[in-house]
C-alpha cells in the first residue's frame, strides 16, 4: 500500500484558509523568514510566511502571513522625499522637497494633510518654511538659500502626531555634524554617509532623545510592488536596527509609538 | 559622486536590473581587482576571458571595462561560470572559477523559475522579494565559499588592431579588409559570401 505524505499547504485569512499549495512534500524555512514550498508537481513558490499549524495526520499545513498588516490597522503616515532623481542638489539649484500621506510609500489617493509644519535645521538653528499645496500634493521649497547637509522635518498634527524626517545634501561633502532633531519619536542614521546597495544601513530610533529598545520599525523603498511593508526589524538595546540595501532608489523607515509616528527618508543616488 | 558610481551600481546601470548572475559577476570582479590590484581598464590593459556569456558578464565589462567594443573580452563558449582577468602591465592573471552549488537552494530554483516568463501581480512581488533575499547572499557569501582561483600564466592575446575598410560589391556596405573575401565577382563581405553561396574566391 502506497503511504500518502504529502500536505495541502493553506493560508491563514483570519476565519478563512485559502489553499496555497496541494501535494506539498516540500517545506523548507529559508532566510528573511521565507518558507518553501514544493508540491509533488512540481510546482514552487517562496512565501514570507510563518507555520501556524501541522496537522499530518489530516495532511495539511497552515501557514500564516508575517508581512501582510490588515488595511484597518495601518495608519497613514506622511513622508519628505527630494524632487530631484540625482539623490542631492547642486550649490545654487532650487532645492525643492515633496510631502506625501500614505503607507508604504505608496501615496492615498486624497492627500489631505491638515495642521502641517515643516522644519529646516541647519548648524544648530531651526527656521519654519511654508509647506504649499500644488496640483501633484504638497511642496516646501528651499529656494537657493540652501547649502549643506539640512536636516528638514515635516509635522501634521491630529489624532496621530505624524513626523517626517530627511536629510537633504546641497553640494558634496558635508557629512558632519549631524545631530538628533529631539522630537518625540525620530528615526536617525547611525553613521551618516551615502548609503549604497549591497551594504548594511544603521538607524536609531529615538524616543524624547533616548533609544527606543524593541521598536518595530517598517523598512520599504520606493519601487516595491509588495503590499505592506518589505522589511520589519526590530531595535535592540541602544534603539539600533540595520537593514542590507538590496533595492534601488529611496528608502523609508517607519516606526509607530502610542499616538505617535515618525518616518525618515533615506535618500540614495541609485 | 556625481561621476564616480560604484562598481555594484556601474553594474547594474550597465546591465538594466540586478539579478544574482550579474552579482555574482560583480563579486569576480571586484575580487579580480583586489587580488591582482587592478583598477579599471581604459586602454586594453587588461584582459577578461569569460567562459560564459551569462549576466555576469555585463558586471566584468562595467567594473573592469573589457569590453566587448575594445576586444579585450574573450568570449569562450564552455558555459561554465569562469573568468580569467588578467593585466598586461604586471603580467599577472588569475583564474576565478564560482564553486559547484555554492549558490544552491530553493530561492535560486524558483528565482530560475520566475525569471523566464511574465508575471502576475502576485509573482511579480514574489520575484522583487526573491531578489532581496538573493542579493544579500550573493553579496555576503565569503569569497572562499563563492570562487576558487589560482594565479595562472596568460599568454595575453594581441591588442585589437585597426583594418582597412573595403566596399563589398554586392551590397556597397564598408567591411573590414580581413572579414572579406576576393571572388571573381569582387570583394564580398561573410553576408554576401553566404547570401552567394559558394561564389569562388580568386
Amino acid at each position: 500500500m502506497r503511504q500518502v505524505c504529502e500536505a495541502n499547504v493553506y493560508m491563514y485569512r483570519g476565519a478563512q484558509e485559502e489553499l496555497v499549495m496541494e501535494k506539498v512534500d516540500r517545506i523548507i524555512p529559508g532566510e528573511d523568514q521565507t518558507i518553501f514550498l514544493e508540491s509533488i508537481f512540481g510546482e514552487r513558490k517562496v512565501l514570507r510566511a510563518r507555520i501556524k499549524e501541522m496537522e499530518l495526520v489530516h495532511h495539511r499545513v497552515v501557514l500564516e502571513e508575517i508581512r501582510e498588516q490588515p488595511e484597518g490597522e495601518r495608519h497613514e503616515e506622511i513622508w519628505l522625499q527630494p524632487d530631484t532623481d540625482h539623490g542631492h542638489f547642486h550649490e545654487g539649484e532650487e532645492v525643492k522637497l515633496l510631502l506625501f500621506k500614505g503607507y508604504n510609500m505608496q501615496p492615498s489617493p486624497e492627500q489631505d494633510l491638515v495642521q502641517i509644519k515643516a522644519i529646516v535645521a541647519h548648524d544648530g538653528k531651526e527656521h519654519e518654511v511654508p509647506v504649499e499645496e500644488s496640483e501633484s500634493g504638497y511642496q516646501i521649497r528651499l529656494n537657493h538659500e540652501a547649502d549643506g547637509l539640512l536636516q528638514v522635518y515635516a509635522l501634521e498634527s491630529g489624532e496621530m502626531d505624524a513626523y517626517a524626517t530627511v536629510l537633504v545634501e546641497v553640494g558634496h561633502h558635508h557629512h558632519h555634524g549631524l545631530k538628533p532633531l529631539g522630537l518625540p519619536l525620530e528615526i536617525f542614521p547611525s553613521d551618516y554617509s551615502h548609503a549604497r546597495m549591497g551594504q548594511s544601513y544603521e538607524i536609531q530610533v529615538l524616543k524624547e532623545g533616548k533609544p527606543l529598545a524593541g521598536a518595530e520599525v517598517r523598512v520599504t523603498y520606493a519601487s516595491t510592488r509588495q503590499k505592506d511593508y518589505p522589511h520589519r526589524l526590530v531595535t535592540d538595546q541602544e534603539g539600533r536596527a540595520s537593514i542590507f540595501l538590496t533595492a534601488r532608489g529611496n528608502y523609508l523607515f517607519s516606526v509607530s509609538d502610542g499616538n505617535l509616528n515618525s518616518t525618515f527618508t533615506l535618500v540614495k543616488s541609485f | 559622486m556625481c561621476k564616480d558610481l560604484p562598481p555594484l551600481e556601474r553594474a547594474i546601470q550597465f546591465h538594466g536590473h540586478i539579478c544574482p548572475g550579474l552579482l555574482i559577476g560583480v563579486r569576480a570582479a571586484e575580487f579580480a581587482q583586489q587580488h591582482l590590484g587592478l583598477g579599471v581598464d581604459e586602454d586594453e590593459q587588461l584582459i577578461a576571458i569569460v567562459e560564459n556569456d551569462n549576466c555576469s558578464v555585463d558586471a566584468i565589462q562595467a567594473i573592469l571595462s573589457c569590453t566587448f567594443g575594445k576586444g579585450n573580452l574573450v568570449f569562450r563558449d564552455y558555459g561554465k561560470n569562469v573568468w580569467t582577468l588578467g593585466s598586461r602591465q604586471s603580467g599577472k592573471a588569475v583564474r576565478i572559477a564560482q564553486k559547484f552549488n555554492s549558490l544552491q537552494g530553493m530561492e535560486y530554483k524558483r528565482f530560475g523559475e520566475l525569471a523566464t516568463r511574465v508575471l502576475n501581480e502576485e509573482e511579480a512581488a514574489e520575484k522583487e522579494m526573491l531578489i532581496g533575499v538573493l542579493f544579500e547572499k550573493v553579496m555576503s557569501i565569503p569569497v572562499e565559499d563563492l570562487f576558487t582561483w589560482q594565479d595562472v600564466e596568460l599568454d595575453f592575446p594581441p591588442r585589437a588592431r585597426i583594418v582597412t575598410t573595403l566596399q563589398c560589391t554586392s551590397c556597397g556596405e564598408g567591411v573590414m579588409e580581413t572579414r572579406s573575401t576576393k571572388t571573381e565577382r569582387g570583394i564580398l563581405c561573410p553576408a554576401c559570401m553566404q547570401k552567394e553561396g559558394d561564389a569562388p574566391g580568386v
